[in-house]
């Protein structure tokens, strides 16, 4: 059989043909069906409509959601210096053992400024103290 | 150019619109209908899109920028349209736009609107084979001659590719028809 080439070929027609006076009224059906559409256009408003019902919705939420976003914020603050202090001193096992454990070199050296008494005033701690006795044998 | 814009003025201009809508439809629905129905084949099926494809312009051409033509615009309203309507008949049908396509060649031969013979089956059932872009070009050029410059707008693709898609077209069509 002989190659075909198209363009060896005389034209060929797609073949498609309309019926007779089609494109006569073709442009009144096409107006006709865009003032039908016209018509029709109830639909996005109720849309719309509906949409509005939604967002409101959301918003009365959101709004009801503001003082337990407030009152969770408020108590998730940190701890004041007074509260641990308590806490540590009537709720925990620490003992001062615990604490002396925890002491560094700069502590200690720290502590040992805060001692450092003046011999006079041992001197006169001893001597005004009357259980002496007591405090030399322990 | 300014003539185009013109006309779009008219056409959006409330009191102008109807006449400039008529204009318009004179102007396009022969080729616009030659476009819709190379793809979906059926003359009833071309009528549905062609009238989708106006109402579509009819409705769009607020948001018509002008960054294209107004015509290839509408080609390109009208070749979504039809593609659309093929893939949901297909799905309606439970096919494959391929085999909707190949059902609806068979049927041509009883088709009235359709004035052919075994050279136009045969070619319809060649172009089927291709893969839908090629078809589109092949459609474009071969039965409504447009240029390729036009078809490169529409499709939105470069001349070159375009020249190179209807080569491997009309390739494959030729094979097909030697060998059947």
């Amino acid at each position: 059989m002989k190659a075909f080439k198209l363009e060896n070929e005389p034209k060929i027609k797609s073949g498609f043909t309309t019926p007779e006076h089609y494109f006569d009224d073709f442009s009144a059906k096409v107006l006709q069906q865009i003032n039908n559409e016209k018509e029709v256009k109830v639909l996005p408003l109720y849309k719309r409509k509906n949409v509005i019902s939604i967002a409101a919705a959301a918003v009365i939420v959101f709004a009801l959601m503001i003082p337990i976003v407030n009152n969770y914020n408020a108590t998730s603050k940190e701890l004041d210096e007074a509260t641990l202090e308590t806490y540590l001193s009537y709720q925990s096992n620490l003992n001062q053992y615990d604490l002396i454990q925890n002491l560094d070199t700069t502590d200690l050296q720290k502590l040992n400024k805060n001692v450092a008494i003046e011999d006079e005033t041992l001197e006169d701690i001893l001597a005004s103290n009357p259980n002496i006795e007591h405090l030399i044998t322990e | 150019m300014t003539d185009e814009k013109e006309f779009i003025q008219e056409l959006l201009n409330p009191k102008t619109q109807n006449t400039a809508f008529q204009k318009l439809l004179s102007d396009y629905q022969k080729p616009l209908y030659s476009h819709i129905r190379n793809i979906v084949l059926d003359h009833e099926d071309a009528n549905d899109v062609l009238q989708n494809t106006f109402v579509k312009v009819f409705q769009y051409l607020k948001n018509f920028k002008g960054e294209s033509k107004l015509f290839s615009w509408m080609y390109r309203i009208a070749t979504n349209e039809a593609l659309t309507f093929l893939n949901q008949k297909a799905k309606l049908n439970g096919l494959t736009s391929e085999a909707l396509q190949t059902k609806t060649i068979e049927n041509l031969k009883s088709d009235v609107y359709f004035d052919g013979d075994e050279i136009q089956i045969k070619l319809q059932k060649a172009i089927v084979t291709l893969p839908e872009k090629q078809q589109l070009v092949f459609k474009m050029k071969y039965f409504e001659e447009l240029k390729y410059e036009e078809i490169a707008e529409i499709l939105g693709t470069s001349v070159g590719a375009l020249k190179a898609s209807y080569h491997h077209a009309v390739k494959k069509i030729e094979i097909y028809v030697t060998s059947n």
